[in-house]
């Protein structure tokens, strides 16, 4: 009885309100957590038809919430009472019940219920969503360890055409209002692409083919990142699809397809082009680049790289991120500004790149974010883990997994940026 | 003194024991060093049970008893015949054949000899383990049958699946046919008489099934003694059969063997179809709407990606990728077997460089039907 006495008179004390307090703490950071201003991958702001699928309605994420959120409200307060009001005072055992047919029945049936009441409209909409023969336009996707790839075959996209195939990576750009066929795989394990505020999540296997239907109501630029673990540095590897309208859109298809022009000779630039053949031309393409005689430059990233492929640069800077969208090209200013440009002027600002804000004749960009890229040319591997020691290469026969560290100078950083700045 | 049981079990560790020196002297390297550490398990094991034996008198508490030498289970003259000597001596002989002659009859009879000389002590063990013979008799079955029973299965049934293995291979492809039919209908016909009929005896199905075994074995070590049948192996779909340049014979074969199958519809890139009026056209594999027939196949680089090609045209073709040539190697050609109007076929296709890098073009191509040609690129 003593010691019953002594925990009651726990229970009055100070104990209680500590929990109380503690447990209030847990939930109200738990709430707050929610009201995050900066919060691109937000699951409950859809951007285009197929994530609002996802969001509203019978069998949406929102039905489903609301549900599943009554239910853990009733266990968790079911459960807190029980806990509160019966807990061990020494009293004494209550009788105690074996069995009770209509509670089992009641247990049984009324979960089955719920359950249905989810399941049904879900897989309903599951198809729903699937149907993609509206598209109007394609986009291969190409998933690898760390980065995502896009090639636009020729054809007609949303009545723009493209006469010749485009590829570019870690950004997607799609016409808005546009309803794009994504085919999307992977060259080496399996990843998985997401755009919450466009879509949902879609695997990309080797040797498949996965589709997915993107549409972006409004101009603007929607992020996401690799859902599926897939190595040293599965949380880099990010992917965004900016959505342009059709003028702009027709500008991007133009200049992507811009013919390759050498940097004047004697330049910084110049210099940059022959680093760029002697030091990156191994991975990665420059398409048009020819070399001094005149034959055309082609990377082998099959003989260097254990997926087969690495980032096309030709037009890098006209992308706003590098190195599968992990670091930004442009300040983290100029990137506020534009990922909260209003949609009307988001088109022009996307398009302008590194060189938005910078006065006209200037020869240096204001946006262009030179610290992270020149770190990135001095030590790779040091920004992002990557399997890019070559001396611990046995596993994949001295392939490198992700870009290694190639001891390059100051003075050839410099070359390089000056040469990677005029691919736009 | 010492009991019958412990005897039996000092006699095992004194050879193990004296087996482990002798081996630890005489062979070298890994197989010495294994086989000695395998001798001493054997030694510790054997010194433990005699000891065991020895202290409990093999498991008889009244064996202390006045006129206990003649009462005693381990007084009890040993019952019936054992086969296990017999079976041991074959197993050693079988070791001496086996050094000179092949590896695989040393190693069946170090099995046979291990087999017997744990039959022999169990028994030797179980039947003085009581004065009752029929109590003897059953802790031995106790003990060995459950390691009997499943050996012996897996054994009769190796030899069931090897035999017949061995007569499948020593016959042609259409005898094989009618002889597993015939095979099956019999064990199925028998295996019914057998149920349906409750008064055929244990002897009859034992006999039968006896003489059917038998029968097997001895067809299944015939056909292993004549050898396999002759399999004749095609070089498979040749750059020269996808460009229609070998000989029709060898196009024939090569077609016979390639597999017919569509089955890699998940990761098909585009199909490509010979509609009926003899013009090759591609389709994307994603609906698109106003943009569902390209001239050109896009394929993103070192990514598996199928072709689904249907023959829509009269006759028999073939699509065939010419997918590059790199260097100083030879162009990469692959195809699919020749089909007839209104079949489907599937491409596999890997490009691991840019089309540019290629100093010929990327196409696929119906080489029956020069000028149908589909170009395919990749960035």
């Amino acid at each position: 009885m003593e010691r019953s006495n002594s925990n009651m008179s726990t229970l009055g004390g100070m104990r209680p309100s500590r929990r109380v307090l503690t447990a209030v703490a847990v939930l109200a950071g738990t709430v707050l957590a929610g009201c995050a201003e900066n919060a691109p991958q937000d699951l409950f702001e859809p951007a285009g038809p197929n994530a609002r699928k996802i969001d509203e309605g019978l069998g949406g994420q929102r039905f489903i919430f609301i549900i599943s959120g009554i239910v853990a409200a009733i266990v968790i307060g079911a459960v807190s009472y029980i806990v509160v009001k019966f807990k061990d005072r020494g009293q004494d055992i209550p009788e105690q019940t074996h069995g009770n047919p209509k509670l089992e029945i009641a247990l049984t049936i009324l979960p089955a219920i719920i359950l249905a009441t989810i399941a049904v409209p879900t897989v309903v909409k599951v198809f729903e969503l699937n149907e993609s023969d509206d598209a109007a336009c394609v986009v291969n996707v190409t998933g690898q360890q760390w980065w995502w790839e896009y090639d636009y075959p020729a054809q007609t996209c949303g009545g723009i055409t493209i006469k010749d195939p485009i590829i570019t990576s870690g950004e997607m750009v799609i016409p808005a209002g546009v309803p794009v066929q994504l085919r999307i795989t992977s060259r080496d394990v399996i990843h998985s692409f997401w755009i919450p505020a466009l879509n949902g999540k879609r695997d990309a296997v080797p040797g498949r083919l996965h589709p997915l239907r993107m549409e972006a109501d409004n101009p603007g630029i929607y992020v996401g990142q690799c859902t599926e673990f897939c190595g040293l540095s599965h949380a880099r590897m990010r992917q965004a699809v900016v959505a342009l309208d059709a003028a702009d859109f027709q500008t991007w298809v133009d200049n992507q397809l811009e013919p390759y022009t050498s940097p004047e000779a004697g330049t910084l630039a110049a210099e940059g082009e022959s680093q760029y053949i002697s030091q990156c031309s191994r991975c990665h393409q420059v398409n048009g680049l020819t070399d001094s005689e005149g034959n055309p430059v082609l990377s082998n990233p099959d003989e260097n790289v254990y997926s087969g492929s690495a980032p096309n640069l030709t037009n890098l800077m006209t992308r706003t991120g590098f190195a599968g969208f992990t670091w930004d090209l442009i300040t983290e200013e100029c990137r506020n500004e534009l990922w909260n440009a209003p949609s009307e002027e988001f088109g022009d600002m996307y398009l302008a790149g590194v060189w938005m804000n910078t006065p006209e004749g200037a020869d240096r960009p204001v946006c262009f974010n030179e610290v992270e890229l020149r770190e990135w040319l001095r030590n790779a591997p040091g920004m992002k883990p990557m399997y890019a020691n070559p001396a611990q290469l046995e596993k994949t026969g001295g392939l490198y997994r992700g870009m290694p560290n190639l001891g390059l100078n100051e003075q050839q950083i410099d070359q390089l940026i000056a040469y990677l700045l005029v691919r736009k | 003194m010492f009991t019958t049981g412990s005897k039996l079990f000092v006699g095992a560790a004194a050879l193990s024991t004296i087996g482990s020196v002798v081996f630890a002297i005489t062979t070298g390297g890994p197989t010495g060093f294994m086989g000695t550490i395998g001798f001493i398990t054997a030694a510790v094991v054997f010194w433990f049970l005699a000891g065991i034996n020895f202290f409990t008198r093999d498991g008889s508490a009244p064996a202390m008893e006045q006129g206990v030498q003649y009462t005693s289970s381990a007084a009890q003259p040993p019952v019936g015949r054992s086969m296990w000597p017999a079976v041991a001596a074959l197993g050693v002989a079988g070791l001496a054949v086996g050094v000179v002659s092949t590896p695989v009859v040393f190693k069946v009879s170090v099995v046979v000899i291990l087999a017997a000389l744990v039959e022999w002590m169990v028994q030797g063990w179980s039947e003085r383990a009581s004065g009752s013979a029929s109590y003897n008799a059953s802790i031995r079955q106790r003990i060995l049958h459950p390691l009997e029973f499943p050996i012996l299965a897996a054994v009769g049934l190796g030899a069931v699946i090897y035999a017949f293995s061995r007569i499948m291979l020593g016959i042609k492809l259409e005898y094989g046919r009618i002889l597993f039919i015939i095979l099956g209908a019999l064990v199925l016909g028998v295996a019914f008489l057998f149920a349906f009929k409750r008064g055929v005896s244990k002897g009859t199905v034992a006999g039968v099934s006896a003489v059917f075994a038998v029968g097997l074995l001895g067809v299944g070590v015939a056909s292993a003694v004549q050898g396999q049948k002759t399999i004749e192996h095609h070089q498979g779909l040749t750059p020269d059969v996808c460009l229609e340049t070998a000989s029709e014979d060898k196009m024939h074969h090569a077609d016979e063997d390639a597999n017919r199958g569509v089955s890699a519809e998940a990761g098909v890139i585009a199909s490509v179809e010979l509609q009926s009026n003899g013009v090759l056209i591609a389709r994307n594999a994603a609906v698109v709407q106003g943009a569902d027939n390209f001239s050109e196949i896009v394929v993103p680089r070192s990514s598996t990606v199928s072709i689904v090609f249907r023959n829509n045209y009269e006759g028999e073709h073939r699509l065939t990728a010419r997918l590059g040539t790199f260097g100083e190697e030879p162009e990469v050609i692959q195809c699919t077997a020749r089909i007839e109007e209104g079949q489907e076929q599937v491409l596999v296709i890997k490009i691991p460089k840019s089309s540019k890098a290629s100093t010929s073009t990327m196409m696929v191509m119906v080489p029956s039907l020069p000028g149908q040609e589909i170009k395919v690129l990749v960035p």
